[in-house]
């Protein structure tokens, strides 16, 4: 079973660390609210399955000012198509 | 593991240090929720999640209510086995010996399949 996993928080809270520890194949990311700012060091990410799905919502990178320096791994999404994703995968998993 | 698992309904990711915030009190108020509606529970501590089952806590001297006890009468609602994550032990320094008697080592692997096969994950 697939998961979306989500990320709300500043790169200081190190939930992408965990959370790639248990991504499994067809898995996919998705950094809203603080968790844009992952998108400013993707240097410091950890290792991501090859499969996995990068997303961000692109409101709240408009919002801090981060839409136009975005990284081509993150796929930017409005709130349709986060609900679409949330449909396409078999749960949830926020990193709180 | 495929078969021990696969009738997992819930899964429980405490991620937080207990009394400085409520959040570990809460994820063990879910934990009984989910248990007395008859939900398998698989309950797993993990970053600093790993601080709420030491052993020897005497929440007293802060006024507030023992984590630790809450977390032992689990097994009076079904859930035997609470799970800690290794590497967040070994990150902190921790060992097996300083933990709870129901807690049981699981490896980052084990985490992933249990995240994979249930139902649904709830992170605090």
């Amino acid at each position: 079973m697939t998961s979306l996993h989500t990320i709300n928080k500043t790169p200081s809270s190190a939930d992408l660390q965990s959370c790639a520890k248990f991504l499994s194949e067809g898995d996919a990311i998705l950094f809203l609210e603080d968790g844009v700012y992952y998108s400013t060091d993707t240097k410091k990410w950890p290792v991501l399955l090859p499969s996995t799905k990068i997303y961000g919502l692109e409101e709240d990178f408009l919002a801090r000012g981060l839409s136009k320096t975005i990284d081509n791994q993150i796929e930017l999404i409005d709130f349709a198509r986060f609900v679409q994703l949330s449909c396409e995968h078999h749960k949830i998993v926020s990193w709180l | 593991m495929n078969t021990t698992n696969s009738n997992t309904n819930i899964t429980l990711l405490a991620r937080s240090a207990p009394y400085g915030s409520d959040a570990a009190k809460l994820c063990l108020d879910i934990s009984i929720a989910a248990a007395v509606f008859e939900q398998t529970v698989t309950y797993i501590f993990l970053d600093d999640g790993v601080y709420q089952v030491l052993n020897n806590q005497d929440s007293s001297a802060i006024n507030s209510k023992a984590l630790g006890k809450g977390l032992e009468a689990l097994s009076l609602y079904g859930i035997e086995k609470l799970y800690a994550d290794e590497d967040s032990l070994r990150e902190r320094n921790l060992s097996l010996n300083q933990l709870l008697p129901q807690v049981e080592l699981v490896s980052a692997e084990a985490i992933k399949i249990f995240i994979s096969q249930s139902k649904s994950v709830m992170t605090l």
